[in-house]
């Protein structure tokens, strides 16, 4: 039995390959006591993590109790920042001025703040079907839009790595990666479907939509040319793109 | 200038962050580091949110349990500083306070959520899972995890907590990882057994 309990750690710990993963899957479902093991490594991990927690908070209390004079004094200093907040605030209408003036007076946005806008209007949720079904995607998509972006991740990941001739999952965990900064991670995803035969291929676009927002030397001209590239092939995002190599 | 490039993160919230990230010695250390430097939010709490000392400490104690595993599982990207980014999670902590308050629900179900490990799980096998997670008996899991024994009460603690095998090694003095993962699952073992024996 400890056998089942190493290859159940070996899953839990993404140490499985694409098709030893299905059959994991399959075999909770066909085999009750595997499921019962399955539930049991769960609730001990979780059990214990509880505990390991609670010792810490326990540590935490004796921390506390050590530097309470520590905590007085910050407290004390809150009347002082009274006044340094009303200065913050008057320093804050004075840059939101600014900025409004930025908008208003500037010739046309550059690059980035076209990507900014972009991610922050057309990426900030993406599209549930209304369905109950149960669908993995579906679920990492609706964490995505409750903000849970580490959440919608792991799902994205997982589906990608179990189904990888699926361009949907990478597409997704590119754009969380995105969302999140880690722009590397936001590449790696989108060139994996670059030569995906897809009716409408977005990779080149959020290739370039990724180079602009990380702008790294080199990264906007490159950025420009992935987008030229996504007007002349006809691919997913023209319209977008065109209208940004307009602006440029 | 592109405002955007500036670093967000002081040398000292950096140290903070590398040495809980480290996953071994070091954590602990950056663990109460992390504590000590914002516990001035508990008093903060209880001013503006008029809650009282004791939910002010589980308050904030909860929010730097919350931040030292995301530091440790890489989902802190430091896009923000890390008084901004803890203080928004103790803000999320105290709605939760609230809602917990107003609904009069158990804090049990909040604690013993697997749901973040079930999400690799496909879904017709998370169903059956779950299902089979809800019938767990808590407290007896919990009492058995003192008759388990020290060492491996210990080792499992640890395991749970986000370190690796090699890292327990390091921690426990264990010559290898790999005889920290035999014993690991021994422990988990004969924790079963235990448990399964009631």
């Amino acid at each position: 039995m400890e056998e089942n309990l190493e290859y159940i750690d070996a899953y839990f710990q993404r140490m499985l390959k694409p098709e030893e993963i299905r059959r994991f899957e399959r075999r909770i479902a066909e085999d009750p006591a595997f499921a019962e093991e399955v539930a049991f490594y769960l609730s001990a991990k979780q059990s214990l993590k509880a505990e390991a927690n609670q010792e810490k908070k326990e540590r935490f209390r004796q921390l506390l109790a050590q530097q309470a004079p520590v905590i007085n004094m910050d407290q004390n200093r809150t009347g002082k920042k009274a006044w340094l907040y009303r200065v913050a605030a008057a320093a804050a209408v004075i840059v939101v001025g600014f900025f409004a003036w930025s908008i208003f007076f500037s010739k046309s946005a550059s690059p980035q703040q076209m990507a900014d806008t972009y991610i922050n209007k057309d990426l900030k949720t993406l599209g549930v079907k209304m369905s109950a079904e149960l669908d993995s995607i579906q679920n990492g998509l609706r964490l995505y839009n409750n903000g849970q972006y580490d959440s919608s991740l792991v799902i994205f990941e997982t589906i990608s790595q179990r189904e990888p001739g699926d361009y949907l999952p990478k597409y997704y965990a590119g754009i969380v990666y995105l969302q999140l900064g880690n722009y590397e991670k936001a590449l790696q995803y989108f060139r994996q479907f670059e030569n995906d035969t897809l009716y409408s291929n977005p990779s080149l676009f959020y290739q370039a939509l990724t180079l602009l927002k990380r702008n790294l030397p080199g990264d906007k001209q490159k950025a420009r040319e992935l987008l030229q590239r996504v007007v002349d092939n006809d691919l997913g995002k023209k319209e977008t793109a065109q209208e940004w190599l307009k602006q440029w | 200038m592109n405002l955007f490039n500036k670093p967000t993160l002081s040398t000292d919230e950096r140290e903070i962050i590398d040495s809980i990230a480290q996953n071994g010695v070091e954590r602990k250390k950056g663990e109460e580091r992390l504590f000590n430097r914002y516990a001035y939010f508990i008093k903060e709490a209880v001013y503006k949110y008029s809650v009282s000392e004791e939910d002010g400490f589980d308050l904030y104690s909860d929010t730097i349990l919350s931040a030292i595993e995301k530091i440790a599982n890489g989902s802190f990207q430091g896009r923000s500083s890390l008084k901004t980014w803890l203080y928004s999670i103790f803000h999320n902590k105290y709605v939760d306070l609230l809602r917990k308050k107003t609904t009069n629900k158990s804090s049990i179900h909040q604690t013993l959520s697997i749901s973040d490990m079930l999400l690799q799980v496909s879904d017709q096998s998370k169903t059956i899972v779950q299902r089979l997670v809800d019938k767990t008996d808590w407290e007896i899991l919990r009492d058995r995890l003192v008759q388990v024994g020290e060492n491996c009460r210990q080792m499992l603690m640890l395991w749970a907590d986000g370190y690796s095998d090699k890292d327990i090694a390091g921690l426990m003095e264990y010559k290898t990882s790999d005889v920290v993962k035999t014993s690991r699952l021994r422990c988990l073992e004969k924790l079963k057994l235990l448990y399964r024996k009631t």
